[in-house]
């Protein structure tokens, strides 16, 4: 197995950078490679499998919410390793707006019952899996671009703390 | 890469069956809807269907519309009185059910044989 060479302590080392086109799909080339990048820093199967999904879910907002399914805005995805945590960066172009428009449409925790009894969309789960699936979820907004900062420490428990 | 979903149906003793495979995401939406129409109306018994199952073994991905449209089935049964359970999700699939709660409405089988198994036992005790 290849062994990736830990950063010293208090020096990031970016793993990978690239940009998807916003297609609807797409994210599944997002989890992929991110998937590729970190597979041999020690996180457990389990782990990994959540943290594929927080990258899907996280590329499909930038697609659909951020960048409005227009394919030539690109989602920018980069994967950094700081010390034992992977930090996964995915930005689009939606700024504030994106801020905004994810507030309204997903205003309130999504509730099962409510969704069955037609109180709530069915719709409405992505950032609520992503919480679920990573260690620290973090957003950062600026008047251009919106980035969804996902954490997974490599020898870390899950649970997500969020900001 | 994405793999369109597929839906096979089929009867057994006391339930309708439908097999998925590929990925279960926004693009499945119809093929789930027309699967449960086939599955639930091309039972001709002196019974209405009352259970349906969802085999995940040949599923590859399920994302958060997907999910969205696994509730979305999931009401349309209960609103048929029907009851709905589901096969072959891999660990962390039904991890997924656990944190989104459908496995408290969904009752979860590790294959389709065990489900069928005990709905086709339940179909012969009734």
């Amino acid at each position: 197995m290849t062994q990736v060479a830990r950063p010293a302590p208090g020096k990031p080392r970016r793993l990978d950078a690239f940009t998807l086109a916003s297609e609807p799909g797409n994210e599944r080339l997002a989890l992929t490679r991110v998937a590729g990048t970190v597979k041999d820093l020690g996180l457990s199967e389990a782990r990994l499998e959540r943290l594929k999904t927080a990258v899907a879910e996280a590329t499909m907002n930038a697609i659909e919410h951020g960048n409005g399914n227009r394919a030539e805005i690109p989602v920018e995805v980069e994967v950094t390793l700081d010390g034992d945590d992977i930090i996964i960066a995915i930005s689009d172009q939606g700024g504030e707006a994106h801020a905004a428009a994810q507030n309204a449409g997903d205003p309130e925790e999504p509730d099962l019952l409510k969704k069955l009894d037609g109180a709530q969309t069915p719709r409405g789960w992505g950032l609520f899996l992503i919480r679920n699936m990573v260690d620290a979820m973090n957003v950062t907004t600026d008047g251009q671009r919106h980035t969804i900062w996902l954490t997974m420490r490599t020898g870390g428990a899950a649970h997500a703390e969020h900001v | 890469m994405p793999n369109m979903c597929e839906a096979t149906t089929r009867i057994v003793p006391g339930a309708a069956v439908i097999e998925l495979s590929g990925d279960v995401d926004g693009t499945a939406a119809a093929i789930l809807t027309s699967a449960y129409d086939r599955a639930v109306n091309a039972h001709d018994g002196p019974e209405p269907i009352g259970t349906v199952v969802l085999d995940f073994a040949a599923v590859d991905y399920i994302n958060s519309t997907g999910i969205a449209l696994i509730v979305s089935v999931l009401a349309r049964a209960r609103a048929e009185r029907r009851s709905v359970v589901a096969s072959g999700l891999s660990p962390h699939y039904r991890e997924i059910f656990d944190i989104t709660r459908l496995s408290d409405f969904i009752e979860l089988f590790p294959d389709l044989d065990h489900a069928v198994s005990q709905l086709t036992s339940h179909a012969a005790q009734a």
